[in-house]
């Protein structure tokens, strides 16, 4: 009944606090609202389960936006302390992930404003938040030209603007709905989530256009 | 029209851009599922003309990488989960009364008892000082040793009960379930035995210890909440509603419980420790039945402790079919029909005598 999951090795089966695939049992096939409700009313299963599914992509979210990995994790720690505090109060949520990114991407931000050492490097900070590598794994593109193309479409994604490389992460990387982004970034309405996209692509479309005309 | 035919129409005039801009075929490319996978699959299929198109569009996206890298470790995993639950504890004693409302001013608090710490400081000073002049001139006395007796309670299925201990403890014992405890605690200990079965215990908070012996195990309590759960001989689950718990094994090592963890000790000593759904585990005792994803071996089982029946179960049955739901103070015949009614199985009552049959 019993199994241990997630470990390679022993070092931590005996306290590890989460050898229990019964919540990833329990909710794997349920909606997100259901489950989101079902930590509110206090079902430690269900954090059990939020915690597991998220709490990894979570971190790598926030790496893209600083490179302190202990204050992410410092960051990541009490955004599920304070919506545990929360419980019995908290909204209805109808994607975890995107609700999570939306209040990591908060927190992060307020404490970059909070810290006066850095508010000199903020905006330069914020700047090179969410950088994009471009790289194709697909063996069949090792050719020298699309080596260029690739190459042409990396310096491309280097000049978008930081929330556009945020909207084309959350979108191309972790696979987010318009929906999903409008949440994550904070937006009111979906179409800006829409927007923002179409700007960057168009915005590269342009640059790779201007180059390729150059270079003829 | 159906929609995949509206997808099809719309997809027909697709270039490249139309495909990195459609979330429907970017979480494809990201999460396929069966319901996506058939569409795309079926469409590439119906237009191979536009299979380098789909192709392109998909390496593009699959291309758009993090450039920070960043390692979640296994250390890292566990020390957060960890650090979560310990601010739990940590802001319930805080906040005792109104476990929602966020202190916003901790250090005034702070401030404000510092004063009766000091006062607590001094107190434990000076018992120091008395504990080690009564050490210096302590005589051994001969204590008579008052015969005890012990009374035994046990529980057949179908039946729960609630025992009153001289204490002030209240156990709520399940059904199929034996316990045993003196009529009168000792001075110094207060120790009762769970034979067999499931308790739940309310313990009253004192200065003698509150030990429970169940098999090889001892589990060690001030005043607390708990459950303790024996599985055949097998395993042990203990789950710690309030206050602290400590649990000694045969091997002599001993795990700490904090309120909403649960350990569960194996007969070969392994054990985890693991939150729980306090329904799930402690319900029983408010007489919620609780089922959750519970397979038929299970169902039966807890149906004929609950209400002291037999199960016959006839036919062939599916091994992967799973039954959740809860049920407060029901008659046995609701819970069979709620049970029956989603699966499509059929029941019969003949007194104490009870026949599923799968018709399929």
């Amino acid at each position: 009944m019993i199994h241990t999951t997630k470990l390679p090795n022993n070092e931590y089966s005996t306290n590890y606090p989460l050898g229990h695939s019964e919540s990833i049992k329990v909710y794997e096939s349920k909606p997100d609202v259901d489950i989101w409700n079902a930590f509110n009313s206090g079902d430690e299963i269900a954090f059990n389960y939020i915690y597991r599914m998220y709490v990894t992509v979570l971190f790598k979210y926030g790496c893209q936006m600083s490179r302190d990995h202990n204050h992410i994790q410092d960051c990541v720690q009490n955004i599920f302390i304070d919506l545990r505090r929360k419980r019995g109060q908290l909204n209805e949520v109808q994607s975890i992930k995107a609700y999570l990114f939306k209040i990591l991407y908060r927190e992060l931000i307020r404490k970059s404003n909070k810290s006066k050492e850095e508010v000199h490097q903020y905006p330069e900070k914020i700047h090179k938040s969410f950088p994009i590598e471009f790289s194709q794994e697909t063996k069949l593109i090792q050719q020298e030209i699309q080596q260029e193309k690739l190459e042409r479409i990396q310096s491309a994604i280097n000049k978008i603007t930081c929330r556009q490389r945020q909207a084309i992460l959350l979108f191309y990387e972790e696979g987010m709905t318009y929906k999903e982004i409008s949440v994550a970034m904070d937006f009111s309405e979906v179409k800006s989530a829409r927007k923002v996209i179409y700007r960057a692509l168009a915005t590269m479309k342009t640059l790779l256009q201007t180059k390729s005309e150059n270079e003829v | 029209m159906d929609l995949h035919s509206i997808y099809n129409m719309k997809y027909k005039d697709y270039d490249i851009d139309h495909f990195i801009t459609d979330e429907f075929f970017i979480q494809w490319i990201k999460k396929p599922t069966e319901n996506n996978s058939h569409f795309w699959e079926r469409w590439i299929e119906q237009h191979p003309e536009r299979r380098p198109l789909v192709n392109e569009a998909a390496n593009l996206i699959r291309s758009v990488k993090y450039a920070n890298n960043s390692e979640f470790t296994d250390r890292m995993y566990v020390e957060t989960f960890e650090n979560i639950l310990k601010a739990d504890n940590h802001f319930r004693q805080l906040n005792p009364i109104s476990p929602t409302i966020i202190s916003t001013t901790p250090t005034k608090k702070v401030n404000s008892f510092f004063p009766v710490r000091g006062i607590a400081a001094s107190l434990l000073v000076l018992f120091c000082l008395y504990a080690q002049y009564e050490a210096f001139n302590y005589k051994p006395e001969l204590v008579e040793i008052p015969e005890v007796v012990l009374i035994t309670r046990s529980n057949p299925a179908g039946q729960k009960s609630t025992i009153d201990l001289p204490d002030g403890t209240k156990i709520h014992l399940n059904a199929e379930s034996e316990i045993e405890f003196p009529q009168e605690f000792s001075a110094d200990i207060r120790l009762v035995s769970l034979k067999k079965g499931e308790a739940f215990f309310e313990v009253q908070k004192e200065l003698r210890p509150f030990l429970i012996q169940t098999g090889k195990v001892k589990i060690r309590v001030l005043g607390t909440s708990f459950n303790v759960k024996m599985i055949g001989n097998e395993s042990l689950q203990v789950a710690l509603v309030t206050g602290k718990v400590s649990v000694d094994t045969e091997n002599g090592s001993r795990m700490r419980l904090e309120p909403n963890e649960m350990l569960v000790l194996e007969d070969g000593g392994a054990f985890q420790k693991t939150g729980f759904d306090s329904k799930e585990v402690i319900g029983w005792k408010d007489n919620y039945l609780v089922f959750k994803t519970s397979g038929l071996p299970e169902i039966k089982r807890k149906l004929e402790q609950w209400y002291g029946v037999k199960i016959d179960l006839k036919g062939v049955f599916d091994e992967k079919w799973t039954y959740s739901g809860i049920y407060k103070d029901e008659m046995l015949e609701n819970v069979l029909r709620g049970i029956c009614m989603t699966s499509g199985m059929n029941y019969k009552i003949n007194k104490k005598q009870i026949t599923i049959t799968n018709p399929k």
